[in-house]
């Protein structure tokens, strides 16, 4: 009996650890993504330089690595092609992993 | 000019001049009180206490611009409602201030007194005051932000870049510079509107 409350006990535990690591503080992402200045080329919904991260989204949606392939994105500064140009994507301006983290959940999740 | 002679008659005395300047001064008096009384009621519309009299205004839009770069800055140059939302050439400011008093009527009816009627209109919102800042070039940007005097030097590489783009192909501001003092609304941006300049 013991034994099998501490099993409910741990399995209530990691079923809030999993929606904690899905639910994304909005206010937070947005926070990071404006200092760094991800809105001046990109938007939620609307066309800019950059895609939208609906757009963004969209093209990650159903892929297991998803959220791995688009955190290397913001941390390594790839280039990229901007009216033909190549340039130099600027990287978040974040050294918390977490902070990262809840930023690209928001991006996936609009 | 049958109010003319019934002056005239009133006053026997009085020569035609006498009572043709004493009319010119009444009808000069009450010019100036009004032109001076409309300034001041144009300029009173204008303050940011009038704007966020009403609450649909306070807790939507102002709310969201509070804390943003046009509120408050390091040189502590703001901008108010109306630097961004009303001409200031004075004949499309008469003209603005106008369409505006139809807007009251949403204000009677309570067309956006709630949160959740203001979410609902806010695309539509967003898309007439892009509409008009993309037919006037967004003239009121380019109040305060001139091309000519901006230093490229201490614009980032990426910055100077699209300045130059947009000032070859005539951009308006509101294409790119949007959703920074208010809430991006859910839709497509300034940039997909087709409107005729």
């Amino acid at each position: 009996m013991k034994n099998a409350k501490y099993a409910i006990g741990v399995a209530l535990g990691m079923l809030a650890g999993a929606a904690q690591a899905q639910s994304v503080d909005v206010p937070a992402a947005e926070a990071i993504l404006k200092k760094s200045g991800c809105m001046k080329c990109h938007s939620v919904s609307a066309e800019k330089e950059g895609p939208a991260f609906k757009k963004t989204a969209a093209k990650y949606k159903g892929q297991a690595d998803a959220a791995a392939k688009l955190q290397t994105h913001l941390m390594s500064g790839p280039t990229i092609k901007v009216d033909g140009k190549e340039e130099r994507h600027d990287i978040i301006k974040s050294k918390d992993d977490r902070e990262i983290k809840n930023a690209v959940a928001y991006i996936l999740s609009r | 000019m049958g109010w003319w002679q019934n002056l005239r008659q009133r006053c026997r005395t009085c020569s035609r001049v006498t009572l043709g300047a004493g009319v010119l001064a009444v009808t000069l008096g009450i010019s100036f009180v009004m032109l001076t009384a409309g300034a001041y009621g144009l300029a009173w519309t204008n303050t940011e206490q009038f704007c966020i009299g009403c609450h649909e205004m306070r807790e939507n839009v102002y709310a969201e611009f509070k804390g943003t770069i046009h509120d408050k800055n390091r040189s502590g140059v703001r901008a108010i409602c109306s630097s961004c939302h009303v001409p200031h050439e004075p004949l499309a400011l008469v003209i603005r201030k106008m369409q505006a008093s139809f807007e009251v009527w949403g204000h009677l009816t309570g067309k956006i007194d709630t949160k959740e009627k203001f979410e609902k209109n806010r695309y539509e919102m967003a898309v007439k005051e892009w509409t008009r800042m993309k037919k006037n070039g967004s003239q009121e940007c380019r109040n305060c932000h001139h091309f000519d005097a901006m230093d490229e030097e201490k614009q980032t590489e990426k910055a100077r870049g699209r300045h130059a783009k947009a000032k070859a192909e005539g951009t308006a501001c509101i294409d790119c510079h949007f959703g920074i003092a208010h809430k991006e609304p859910d839709g497509p941006g300034p940039r997909e509107l087709k409107i005729a300049k």
